[in-house]
């Protein structure tokens, strides 16, 4: 006769738990995990979307000519999407880091319950808006007669100037990072809001006894206390904006030119979607992904500290 | 445990492998039995209209076919039916332009015209009906891959009050070349500043293939040399072109960009905004459902497409089509319902082009009907399409344009020459038909 098994609660409770899990590891593994496999597979081939004739393998190819310096000269090249993707990454996520903190503080620092709500709708409100209604909004005001003219014109005094906002490289550039702060900078208030309400009333009492003003206090507490935050939101916000696509493609969509703009989301959209080039685009998209899995690493090592206890 | 449970999770892990690794469709082969259509097109809300009152007749006098129409935005629809076919699940039948359709005979994912099923008694009986050459677009190793519903080309139409109030008549400064209408246009400029208030003319970006490679072909160039090999004849032809639009956009003359709103919809509000657009005979009846005053008014016209002035080519606008193709991994029943529900659509040429959005088929009853000639212009198309060439088509057109927007981008508003430009352009056109 077999003896019975027995099993402790806790063995018990993790069987538990790893059932609740499971849901979220299959949905994980279907839209998440299969991709990656499958992108990285197929980028050692010359799979195009259309042909129906099996792929052939190419090996390394794929990922030399999105290296090949010969390319570089051309502005729609691999080469220069990792430009453009770093110019936007760095254009938009510092600032994003930087004044959705201020914000943050300024929020959790008004008396008025009513006013701290509203502002905060307010400034979530854009994160919720498609991508539809976005562009015609963007498009309304960065159209030559629209109201990004007038207003800069009214700002400044040049009336008659257009600023030139989806023609001239620059501008073309400072275009989707201000559509990216806008949309996006809600988010991450209310991230640093979730932060600095967790750090305990008591600690800036007592440094107020203590004879601490608002700015040591900023500094001295609210910043240490609040570095796992930051650290979270640097990192997401990072990641965010590498994979940034619908500002790019909405510009494009509405006769803006594509090469300063043409981030590696958007590159692998042209060469994988119009270009139906599959495994050149898996192969840009396993690039996308090595990027963003080492700038997380090393976000991760040099923001390292022990764990913040109150 | 542990183990038992790391095994669990890879396993979880694997579960998409084996989903996605299953076979083909199944095959049915019951003509009989039931079937249902699934049919991918545009929108386009007149065409919707009258095809739902089509489809509907159809499926009374076919009880056991059912269809599924559904609709797209057109840009949409090109990236929805490509990814459906790349996932083997793309429709039974669908449109799309023949720019962007080609590549489906090309890579075998569509099945030749049943004939019989069309309503025709062979494929010469089909080859009668149309006009000549309109079906050698889709016709590969003699056999027919597509039903034409719907052949377009584009001309110019004017608004008399805007040319009137810039002090021209109409009727004879309407521009007859391409120098003549940067020029008229430059009359027809209201500017604030640098801001162009309102615009004699602009192009249709970002269809260059339609409209910039006829611009090309008047002087003596072309997008491939005849055997197909070579990218980019006729260096001088290019340069002039290019350096035309550099002219026309705002570093230029500033006449015109692709930023501003798209002509073809500001024409119809009849608002002061444009003088002229570049669109097809559908436009009459946008016109006639956005703005009846104006359609009613007499006080729009269309003119034929501008050559230049020292052009060795009379090319107009090209034409493009949209065929109605159906999936080869459709069941065999499936193939021909939609076959069957294509012959009958195409059978009512007349009402699509007087309440389906105003569009040709090119049958020669319809080009040869009264109805069409007595739409207004009508015979400026005709014309016009009678001095033109069906689009550039191949299984990389839709790259061959994307590479011509960048060049014509990168000197109208990036400030780089005609020459560096023609350069990289040549480059890039030539890696992809090497490619192909």
């Amino acid at each position: 006769m077999v003896p019975k098994k027995s099993y402790s609660i806790e063995k018990k409770q993790a069987r538990w738990g790893f059932a609740f899990v499971i849901p979220s590891l299959v949905f994980f593994s279907v839209f998440n995990f299969y991709p990656i496999l499958n992108a990285f597979y197929m980028s050692f081939f010359n799979r195009k979307a259309l042909s129906k004739a099996p792929p052939k393998f190419i090996g390394l190819d794929n990922y030399m000519r999105l290296f090949n310096p010969e390319t570089a000269s051309n502005e729609l090249s691999f080469i220069n999407s990792l430009k453009s993707t770093m110019v936007f990454t760095l254009g938009t996520f510092i600032p994003l880091l930087i004044l959705s903190l201020i914000i943050a503080v300024f929020i959790s620092q008004l008396s008025s319950n009513k006013s701290k709500k509203f502002l905060q709708v307010a400034y979530y409100c854009p994160a919720i808006l498609s991508s539809v209604v976005a562009a015609t909004i963007w498009m309304l005001i960065f159209d030559p007669r629209g109201l990004g003219n007038q207003w800069m014109n009214i700002l400044m005094g040049t009336p008659g100037t257009d600023h030139r906002w989806l023609v001239d490289p620059v501008m073309e550039q400072v275009s989707t990072m201000v559509i990216y702060f806008w949309k996006y900078i809600g988010y991450f208030v209310i991230l640093f809001i979730t932060g600095l309400a967790s750090i305990p009333p008591t600690i800036y009492e007592a440094s107020t006894i203590d004879g601490a003003n608002k700015w040591q206090n900023f500094w001295r507490i609210t910043l240490p206390l609040l570095k796992p935050t930051v650290v979270l939101v640097s990192v997401m916000a990072m990641l965010q904006c590498l994979k940034t696509f619908s500002t790019q493609y909405m510009l494009y969509s509405n006769g803006a030119p594509r090469a300063p703009i043409n981030v590696i989301t958007f590159n692998i959209y042209i060469t994988g979607i119009q270009q139906q080039y599959l495994s050149r685009a898996s192969a840009m998209s396993i690039v996308l992904f090595v990027l963003m899995l080492s700038l997380t690493l090393v976000q991760f090592k040099t923001t390292k500290s022990e764990n913040v206890e109150y | 445990m542990k183990k038992s449970l790391v095994l669990f999770a890879v396993l979880a892990l694997l579960v998409p492998s084996f989903m996605f690794a299953s076979g083909a469709k199944e095959t049915v082969v019951d003509e009989n039995a039931p079937v249902t259509i699934q049919y991918w097109t545009h929108e386009d809300p007149a065409r919707t209209q009258l095809e739902t009152e089509l489809i509907d007749e159809f499926m009374k006098m076919n009880p056991n076919i059912t269809v599924v129409r559904s609709t797209q935005a057109s840009v949409k629809q090109i990236e929805l039916v490509q990814t459906a076919f790349a996932a083997n699940q793309g429709p039974d039948m669908f449109n799309l332009p023949i720019e962007d359709q080609y590549a489906y005979i090309t890579n075998k994912r569509v099945a030749p015209v049943d004939y019989k099923a069309a309503g025709y008694a062979d494929k010469q009986d089909l080859l009668d009906k149309y006009i000549p050459g309109v079906l050698d677009t889709v016709t590969v190793d003699g056999e027919v891959y597509g039903l034409p519903l719907e052949l377009t080309n584009w001309s110019i139409y004017l608004n008399k009050k805007v040319f009137r109030s810039a002090g021209l008549n109409p009727e004879t400064d309407y521009p007859k070349t391409w120098e003549e209408m940067a020029d008229v246009s430059e009359k027809l400029v209201i500017r604030d500043g640098d801001i162009l208030v309102r615009r004699g003319f602009d192009f249709r970006y970002p269809y260059y293939l339609n409209f910039f490679v006829p611009m090309v072909q008047q002087l003596g160039g072309d997008l491939l040399s005849a055997d197909g090999k070579k990218a980019i004849i006729g260096d001088d032809a290019w340069i002039k072109v290019l350096t035309y639009f550099q002219q026309w956009g705002p570093s230029g003359r500033n006449l015109g960009s692709p930023t501003y709103k798209n002509a073809r919809n500001l024409f119809n509000k009849d608002n002061n905004d444009i003088a002229m657009a570049h669109t097809g005979l559908y436009q009459e009846g946008r016109i006639e459902k956005d703005n009846p005053a104006f359609f009613n008014s007499g006080e729009w016209m269309v003119v034929p497409f501008p050559v230049f002035e020292d052009a060795v080519n009379d090319v107009a606008s090209c034409y493009y089509g949209h065929f109605f193709m159906v999936n080869v991994d459709s069941p065999p029943a499936v193939q021909k319902a939609a076959w069957k529900l294509s012959g009958f659509l195409l059978s009512h040429g007349e009402d699509y082009l007087t309440r389906g959005g105003n569009i040709i088929q090119p049958t020669k009853a319809l080009l040869a009907s009264d109805t069409l000639k007595n739409m207004p212009y009508s015979q400026v198309f005709i014309d016009d399409m009678n001095r033109a060439n069906m689009t550039y088509y191949g299984e990389n057109s839709a790259q061959i344009q994307s590479l011509i927007r960048n060049a014509v981008e990168s000197v109208m508003l990036g400030g780089v020459s005609p020459e560096k430009v023609l350069a990289t352009l040549r480059a890039s056109a030539q890696e992809i038909i090497d490619e192909q």
